[in-house]
């Protein structure tokens, strides 16, 4: 069964990057999660892996409201990197301002926007997700 | 009567030989004929077609030798008395006087009477021969054209209408007496620019518009335009201004009707004005309830995710860490509240009274407050604030303003460098600018400008950083109808500029 191997979880709470990668684990059956405190050092940690041939994620989960470099940033600069194939980025937000939605859509890296919490219906429609893009399974609970 | 006509001198040539053109002259192209004894008044005569002028039909036409006199107004006889003595002592001068005559049924009748004087040989009588025309229809439209014209002018000067006339150079030809009065101008104006009185601002407009008249001098074009009275006030009045054209369709003049406007034009300001403060407590408050849901949703988020997994847990260990994420969590909460709880207040406290307080000596106060952490970093400590300077405030507001932006300056110094902070404040009209410059780590203004006064940013690595600071002090010099910006440089340091408003 096809699942995700390495994923990023990038959040500058450490409450809750905890509960993202445990359901990022359990629920998503990412084998490898990351979690990074900010944009930057994920940016960072992504750059060096591409320059050393190394793994870069399947999947990352991406908070948008964090210090130094935030979620719009972190998209600009994925979006320059040389990437051999797309990442799904799924957006995870406590914001519910209509322009922050709208402003994800431009992205084509963002394959969903999640509010906050990441309650059973939101999971699932993760699991869908990841299911249409990448062709990953899940067995329905 | 028949023997005074006997006596009298034939004064119509065709009287005898062509009876037609008698009847022509008496009865169709004169409406009377007037005989009159100049030296003995009394005496006179008049046709038949007098009387029918006034009413009197061809059987009833008065016979006693005086009739003639009863119809005509005294006065008017006298007048044409002297006048017809005037033509006898002058022979050269013509005879032309207007006379009332009463009508049968009592309505006066205007006779236009034009004659000359005639006298024998021996100069010893004199007539008058007067031929009568009825101009009672002209007197009549004359009389109505001017009560016509009179009420035109009533319910023009009882109203508050400007109209003015100018050349197609601007240069007044015309302006009616309310024009005169409102602005205090005297007759002089005629012939002067209209142009100059208009504010200057406005001139451009009002050249426009006269330019639109050339273009189509037969259509209204509308304008608000400012104008300086003699006793300097300033007046809006809307104009309405049309192209006025010579026979040759050439446009000669512009005529313009306007009214004031200025209690309008002033109530529409303030309105605006309202309606802009008001638009922006709308965006504000839209922000902030944006800001509060997103802040408290975090929170509430991992309190339901915490709690499902604590439910969900197979080992202790498992129980206990989530308990402890749970404790961290609605501790993370409750602080959010106090900072929520913070900013709401500066925003209920909008029209919270203001002071005046000496500005350096509350710089003073914060500068003692901080006095620990600026020795221990040995931080050059600027104050360029005249100690008369004052500013209306809300004192707490200040005292937090300038906490905030100083202790900001200490907290971010950069280790490369000996630091400093530079206070510098002076008055401008209306306001009181207050610059507070360091040279520390700085911002990068160009990835950060938007962000730097919002909610829960933080632009350094500093585990101390709440996000709300900036976000506090540009709410709280905000609801002092004040504002805030800054300039900065990463490595070279950031200047916070206020403008404390002083007109509020």
């Amino acid at each position: 069964m096809k699942t995700p191997k390495l994923a990023y979880v990038v959040e500058d709470d450490r409450i809750t990057a905890a509960i993202t990668e445990l359901i990022a684990k359990k629920n998503l059956r990412c084998r490898t999660v990351k979690t990074f405190d900010n944009g930057q050092l994920a940016f960072d940690q992504l750059t060096a892996t591409l320059q050393a041939g190394g793994d870069v994620p399947d999947l990352i989960l991406l908070d948008l409201n964090m210090p130094l470099m935030d979620g719009w940033e972190f998209l600009d600069a994925l979006g320059s990197l040389p990437l051999t194939r797309p990442v799904c980025v799924f957006v995870l937000t406590s914001s519910i301002h209509p322009d922050d939605m709208a402003k994800a859509t431009h992205y084509d890296q963002v394959k969903g926007y999640f509010s906050k919490p990441l309650d059973k219906p939101n999971v699932a429609r993760m699991q869908g997700l990841l299911q249409e893009v990448g062709g990953y399974q899940y067995q329905a609970h | 009567m028949s023997e005074l006509t006997i006596s009298l001198p034939p004064f119509s040539p065709f009287a005898q030989n062509h009876p037609a053109a008698d009847n022509f002259l008496q009865n169709i192209l004169l409406d009377g004929l007037w005989y009159w004894n100049l030296l003995a008044p009394t005496e006179g005569w008049v046709n038949a077609k007098y009387w029918q002028t006034l009413g009197y039909g061809s059987h009833e036409l008065p016979t006693a030798p005086e009739a003639w006199r009863a119809p005509l107004h005294p006065d008017d006889l006298a007048e044409a008395q002297q006048a017809a003595e005037a033509c006898l002592r002058a022979p050269d001068q013509p005879f032309n006087q207007l006379l009332r005559a009463t009508h049968r049924n009592g309505a006066t009748v205007w006779l236009h009477c034009r004659g000359i004087v005639l006298r024998n040989e021996a100069g010893t009588a004199a007539w008058l021969l007067g031929a009568l025309f009825d101009v009672s229809h002209e007197k009549q439209a004359q009389a109505q054209a001017e009560e016509l014209a009179e009420h035109y002018r009533q319910i023009l000067s009882n109203q508050s209408v400007y109209i003015v006339k100018t050349d197609t150079e601007g240069n007044y030809t015309f302006a009616n007496e309310y024009f005169y009065e409102r602005y205090g101008y005297a007759e002089d104006i005629i012939n002067t620019s209209s142009l100059l009185s208009i504010v200057e601002e406005d001139r451009a407009k009002c050249i426009e518009v006269v330019l639109q008249c050339f273009a189509q001098p037969e259509v209204r074009h509308q304008v608000i335009l400012r104008k300086l009275a003699s006793d300097n006030t300033v007046k809006s009045n809307h104009w309405e201004l049309k192209g006025l054209l010579d026979e040759d369709g050439r446009l000669v003049e512009i005529l313009c009707v306007g009214y004031d406007v200025t209690l309008l034009v002033e109530n529409l300001q303030k309105q605006q004005h309202l309606l802009d403060v008001t638009s922006q407590q709308n965006m504000r408050l839209q922000n902030f309830a944006y800001i509060i849901s997103h802040n408290i949703r975090s929170h509430s988020a991992n309190l339901t995710s915490l709690v499902q997994l604590l439910a969900e847990a197979k080992s202790k260990a498992q129980k206990s860490m989530f308990l402890q994420m749970l404790t961290t969590s609605t501790e993370q909460l409750a602080d959010t509240i106090v900072n929520l709880n913070d900013i709401v207040t500066i925003h209920s406290n909008v029209n919270k009274p203001k002071t005046v307080r000496a500005l350096r000596t509350e710089i003073d106060k914060t500068l003692e407050v901080l006095s620990v952490l600026i020795r221990q970093h040995r931080i050059a400590v600027e104050v360029d604030v005249p100690p008369t300077l004052e500013v209306t405030v809300v004192p707490a507001y200040l005292d937090s303003i300038l906490l905030n932006l100083i202790s900001n300056a200490v907290k971010y110094r950069s280790p490369n460098r000996p630091a400093f902070i530079r206070l510098r404040a002076r008055s401008e009209p209306g306001s009181v600018v207050l610059t507070v410059q360091d040279n520390g780590r700085g911002i990068d203004l160009v990835k950060n400008q938007a962000k730097l006064f919002g909610m829960y940013k933080t632009f350094h690595d500093n585990e101390d950083a709440r996000g709300v600071g900036l976000f506090i002090t540009k709410n709280q010099v905000e609801a002092m109808l004040g504002t805030i910006s800054v300039e900065s440089q990463v490595e070279v340091g950031t200047t916070f500029t206020i403008h404390f408003n002083e007109n509020a």
